[in-house]
């Protein structure tokens, strides 16, 4: 602002105010600065909010607030209330008059501007989301970089689970020419005292013996993953680096020890893995293969994740990026920050690294071969074109490749460069910048499904111009669906929609809920988990609506012994378990009752709030003032249920707490972790309420059975869990694909048995060809 | 200004952590010429014993002349002191090999443990610290002598095994340090943040370039957010361009690519490792530094010399086969060689910011896990002294009869000011430090 604009002496506008009002106070100023006279009273008003502005600020502001070149330019919008409006206008406007417009018109006309074209809903109306271009998320650059790597070394892949191959030697040092015999063992777990690991086995002796046990490892989660070998013996361990020990314990002094070892893992990925063991005359021999997974807790690695069969390593990149805007519910890359721009160059530099370092086996080539520098060169072109997801052009060959190489320059520095350049390019970063074609399908197929990059496959399809019908799209989402990285991509995406992806530690209360211990934490995240897998991937059907009203649940002993539940056949560590009272799927999961619950006690408002915009669909505002729930400011003898009625009675609350407490009390009959409670303060819970729903129909709700009846049929849980996962997919909002296409996929939905796998194939599908047109002129409309 | 005030420094400018790795990179510069002298260690190793009789001098004290095995030295003679009678006398578990070079730097026994040797009982690792990182800690526990790593461990084909006989370094009880023995990775350690660096200078003009190119194509909405990744790209390139310049006291040296770990290369890798150690003490990045030459019972095979044995295999063989006599000698000699080399450069060498060469301010311990190979005795074992670090009285051949290593090890804590009452083994630290000067 001009200081002499100011002299009116009123405090200074705050910075952070639209520039539209900021004009309007200014000329507020210069008037009152010069004095200006005003003009007699104003006639009784006549007119419409929208006649006003048409006949008295249209001229300025145009006739849709858009603005007007050389008058005032600047569109009015904003984010102020209507009151704040009409006092700006009562005091600033017309600008030669201001007394001019004031009082009721003001009123009428503030309205107007408001309803219009100011307020974000009539912005939101009036520019309806467009898609964006958006930079790779977080997630993205992760398994694209992996899956770059990866392409030159094999693609990792997930074995059959249930443990590792062991071989057993009775000599120190692993030889064959001994007698031998190998097994595959659930679990590395053994305490062999003074004894040897096969008793009924002369050849062994417990002087010496020694052991290896190799296959793979499943990681569940993103994130460093500590693996402890405890041993009084020689030990050595190798995970996914089978270059460089995790951990080297070979030399030993016969005490029991913990050794540690962190790797960083990619959830959803398998990983190759070996243990060495020997003993040589030491007392005592054990050993045992923990691990402590992030979000877990500390145990004996799990059959379940662990595999005889061997796999690939997987290059995990290290660098760490700053959070991605999630401000839209789901995460995307629609900004770029400094930070962020360091950090993608960070990554950019270990790729290079890597590539340098490791560059005779990734591009098939040694030194001493005569084609070396022609097969280093053939790899950056393959390298680059991986990357960008399409072929090159003989210039772009040019500029990201021919140019960095030059006579004396050391290849491997040309090489970083032309890694640097590419990784670094909006090419990689910004995976669609507009080009229609069979590729730009392959490409969005791969960051839908996977998060990743087209492999060979969707390639070659592209190449030959077969991805350009929705039957062709879906024939490649249907196979992709059966690579890992769509389970750990839905698993993200659950993770995301059931506000598990930020949660830290749940930490109780252990006076009030003794029992309940980070183990078994780590277990009901492990429960939840496989209940998903269980429902999407080894149930016909993968039916949403199971997910909201299956009556059993996966439990371990520890679980099932804490819950009151009855585990049957097949007794694995986890089984499905039933319980003597109604249950309904992710609704009553432990881990989210416990979640969404104080650390002492039940919440319904965090259960109702979870369950009217997660499951139900139903947008919420914010609440007009923070109330904070304290438990002492209540009489000791309400319950719950009493106590939030209380707390949220005003008007004000119960816009959005009329719709959100009667869900949660319907959860009332599960205490603070989750388990079954048949009384609070001395008097039976009461979970009847009445529930309104978007349609305006009252429900009456008696348990959580029927709150997941009501959810599994209710088009608008169907439509919020459409819409959950068409964000995941295509990290843009769904309306701007047109206003049919919520619609459509919600009727295809219900037709295919609300079938999530084919909903996924789906979504993915209307995603890869929106706006594409790659079909042969017959197949086109 | 030593790392931890620079993080420090960089925080309070505000400069973003990711932008850390590349200015930690970036040596300090010399200190100023009214610092202290810069003092340094050197400790070379080669296994499986010497010739004795081709090694040691005939005469004691000022007069003597150099034999065969150490006549690359000659240049040096009046800057070593050769040390003869230092005895490493740790018993226990372990064979002579396992102790004559676990207990080398520690003098301290080994733990039990489940490594069997050819002979004794199985061994584990050893009880304690080891000098160099003694005198390491020593350093890095002062402002005035702390620089970036402290110590660095150079290796020349070690082999990928952890047990006793690989290991003369220790951080503490059951704690071995690994020397490297890639110099690829250790120029990365020491250098890669700056070559990171400048690979990324020399890249960002034409991301810019890109940026631009493919900003043409798309909708005037989206440009905006290309225009600003741009905008920081631009950013970047000035913030890394401007710490150019500044960089190093002294350039890496050139390497060339591609020398693979092997044993015909040893000779090559041997010199990379010293001229990475010797630019590393010119731009200080540590102040203590250990060079080992495979490992105790090293099996190298110096085609280079025309030998085709192994070196330990030859080193059984008895005093009266000739042939073999001669084989080892020439094998220590080209240790001695390799040695002469290192002090050589470190002697041509200017002191930083100070006077004289690098050598008038670094001593270097040239040492061997057993006296003899054939007899696996652990007396008489050879302690070779270059160099001008200590304010040891050089140019001398000594006879010490008899004495334990372990005071030897105190003189050179001494030699730098670290004045400890005993190091490893209290008795055998009896005595005190070993008057050298």
């Amino acid at each position: 602002m001009k200081v002499g604009l100011n002299q009116n002496g009123r405090p200074d506008v705050k910075i952070n105010v639209r520039l539209a009002i900021t004009k309007l106070d200014q000329a507020l100023g210069l008037l009152l600065a010069f004095s200006v006279v005003a003009s007699a009273a104003w006639a009784k008003p006549a007119l419409s909010g929208e006649a006003i502005y048409a006949n008295r600020c249209a001229k300025c502001h145009g006739d849709t607030g858009q603005g007007v070149a050389d008058e005032y330019d600047e569109p009015l919008v904003g984010d102020w209330p209507v009151e704040k409006l009409v006092r700006v206008i009562t005091r600033t406007m017309p600008e030669d008059d201001p007394k001019k417009c004031v009082g009721d018109e003001a009123q009428q006309v503030a309205r107007y501007i408001f309803d219009a074209f100011y307020s974000p809903e009539a912005q939101a109306r009036n520019n309806p989301p467009r898609i964006e271009l958006a930079r790779l998320t977080n997630r993205q650059y992760l398994h694209s970089v992996a899956d770059l790597i990866g392409g030159f070394i094999g693609r990792s892949e997930v074995g059959q689970a249930g443990g590792l191959k062991a071989s057993y030697h009775n000599s120190r040092n692993h030889s064959r020419n001994k007698q031998t015999f190998e097994r595959t063992d659930a679990t590395v777990d053994f305490q062999y005292g003074t004894g040897t690991p096969a008793p009924d086995n002369k050849e062994f002796k417990a002087e010496e013996f020694s052991m290896r046990w190799s296959g793979s490892v499943l990681a569940e989660e993103t994130g460093e993953h500590s693996f402890i070998v405890s041993s009084e013996n020689g030990v050595r361990l190798w995970v996914n680096d089978m270059n460089l020990k995790l951990i080297e314990g070979w030399v030993s002094s016969g005490e029991l020890r913990e050794l540690t070892g962190t790797v960083r893992l990619i959830g959803g990925r398998a990983y190759p893995l070996r243990l060495d063991f020997f003993k040589y005359k030491s007392q005592g021999a054990s050993v045992k293969l923990e691990w402590h997974p992030p979000h877990g807790a500390r145990q004996v690695v799990p059959a379940r994740n662990l595999s005889p069969t061997g796999t690939r390593s997987v290059f995990v990149l290290r660098q760490p990026f700053p959070p991605d805007d999630s401000s839209a519910g789901y995460e995307r890359g629609s900004a770029v920050s400094k930070r962020w721009d360091e950090a993608a160059t960070l990554g950019a530099i270990e790729v290079a690294n890597l590539v340098a370092d490791r560059l005779a086996p990734l591009a098939g080539t040694a030194p001493e071969d005569a084609q070396h520098e022609a097969k280093v060169r053939a790899f950056c072109n393959r390298f680059v074109e991986r990357a960008f997801r399409r072929p090159l052009t003989p210039e772009q060959q040019q500029f990201f490749i021919d140019s960095r190489f030059a006579d004396g320059k050391p290849l491997t520095n040309s090489v970083k460069e032309v890694v640097l350049l590419a990784l670094k390019s909006p090419r990689f970063l910004y995976p669609d910048l507009g080009q229609a074609d069979s590729h730009a399908v392959a490409a969005r197929l791969a960051l839908g499904l996977w998060d990743s990059l087209p492999d060979d496959e969707l390639l070659r399809a592209a190449e030959a111009g077969r991805l350009g019908t929705p039957s062709q799209a879906r024939q490649q989402a249907m196979r992709m669906l059966r690579d890992p990285r769509s389970r750990a991509k839905l698993r993200a995406a659950f993770h995301h929609w059931l506000g598990l992806d930020h949660a830290g530690e749940i930490a109780k209360d252990t006076e009030r809920f003794p029992g309940y211990d980070k183990p078994l934490e780590a277990d009901l995240r492990t429960s939840l988990n496989l209940f998903l897998d269980e429902v999407i991937w080894q149930t016909a059907g993968a039916d949403f609506r199971k997910l909201l009203n299956a009556a059993h649940l996966p439990l371990n002993e520890r679980l099932a012994g804490f819950y009151g539940a009855q585990r049957v056949e097949p007794l694995g560590e986890f089984a499905p378990a039933f319980f003597d009272h109604d249950r309904a799927g992710l609704l009553t999961h432990p881990y989210l009752l416990s979640l969404y619950s104080y650390h002492n006690s039940t919440s319904p408002i965090h259960r109702g709030v979870f369950v009217t915009r997660h499951v139900l669909g139903r947008s919420l505002k914010p609440p007009p003032e923070a109330v904070e729930f304290s438990d002492e400011a209540f009489a000791a003898n309400l319950t719950m249920r009493e106590k939030v009625t209380q707390l949220t009675r005003a008007d004000a609350c119960m816009t959005c707490h009329g719709i959100i407490n009667p869900l949660g009390f319907t959860l009332e009959q599960f205490d603070g972790v989750g388990r079954l409670r048949k009384s609070e303060k001395g008097r039976p819970i009461n979970t009847v309420s009445d529930y309104l729903t978007a349609d305006g129909d009252t429900v009456r709700l008696a348990s959580a059975g029927d709150l997941a009846r009501h959810a599994a049929a209710s088009p608008s849980a169907q439509k919020g869990f459409i819409e959950m996962l068409f964000n995941q997919v295509a990290k843009q909002p769904l309306r701007a694909y047109g206003s049919g296409v919520l619609n459509r996929l919600c009727n295809e939905f219900a037709a295919s048995g609300f079938n999530v796998k084919f909903l996924l194939a789906e979504i993915a599908v209307v995603n890869a060809l929106h706006g594409i047109d790659t079909a042969p002129p017959s197949e086109r409309n | 200004m030593n790392p931890l005030d620079r993080r420090q420094f960089v925080r309070n400018l505000g400069v973003s952590a990711t932008t850390l790795p590349f200015l930690v990179g970036l040596p300090s510069l010399g200190l100023a010429k009214t610092a202290p002298r810069r003092q340094r260690l050197v400790v070379m190793f080669s296994p499986n014993g010497t010739i004795p009789k081709n090694f040691w001098p005939d005469a004691t004290g000022n007069e003597f002349e150099l034999k065969e095995i150490m006549k690359p030295l000659a240049p040096f003679r009046d800057r070593m002191l050769v040390l003869n009678g230092v005895n490493n006398k740790l018993k226990g578990d372990g064979d002579r090999h396992m102790r004559g070079m676990s207990c080398l730097l520690t003098g301290i026994e080994l733990f039990p443990g489940n490594i069997q040797g050819g002979s004794d009982t199985p061994a584990g690792w050893a009880k304690g610290i080891s000098i160099d990182q003694e005198i390491k800690n020593f350093f890095q526990s002062r402002e005035a002598t702390r620089t970036r790593f402290g110590s660095l461990e150079f290796g020349v084909g070690v082999s990928d095994r952890a047990d006793p006989w690989t290991r003369m370094s220790y951080a503490g009880p059951n704690q071995p340090v690994a020397p490297t023995d890639d110099p690829y990775q250790m120029y990365q350690k020491l250098y890669g943040q700056l070559r990171d660096r400048d690979s990324l200078l020399s890249v960002l003009d034409t991301v810019r370039d890109d940026l631009k190119r493919v900003s043409k194509k798309i909708s005037a909405e989206d440009k905006r957010l290309l225009e600003e990744h741009a905008g920081f790209v631009r950013q970047m390139e000035l913030e890394f361009g401007r710490s150019d310049g500044k960089a190093l006291v002294s350039d890496p040296p050139k390497f060339e690519a591609g020398v693979t770990n092997q044993n015909d290369n040893v000779p090559r890798l041997s010199r990379m490792q010293i001229d990475l150690m010797v630019n590393s003490f010119v731009n200080d990045f540590a102040r203590v530094s250990t060079l080992q030459y495979t490992k105790s019972v090293g099996q190298a095979r110096m085609n280079w010399l025309d030998i085709k044995d192994g070196h330990h295999g030859l080193s059984h063989e008895s005093d009266k086969n000739e042939e073999a006599v001669d084989k080892l000698t020439r094998i220590n000699k080209w240790f001695a060689g390799e040695l002469a080399y290192l002090a050589k450069r470190l002697a041509e060498t200017p002191e930083p910011g100070g006077n004289g060469s690098l050598l008038d301010n670094t001593t270097i311990v040239w040492t061997n896990e057993l006296g003899k190979g054939n007899s696996h005795t652990l007396s008489n074992i050879p302690f070779v002294l270059i160099g001008n670090g200590m304010g040891f009285q050089m140019g001398r051949s000594l006879d010490i009869k008899g004495v334990a290593h372990n005071r030897l090890l105190m003189a050179l804590a001494h030699g730098v000011g670290h004045n400890i009452d005993a190091f490893g083994n209290k008795s055998l630290s009896q005595g005190g430090s070993l008057e050298l000067s």
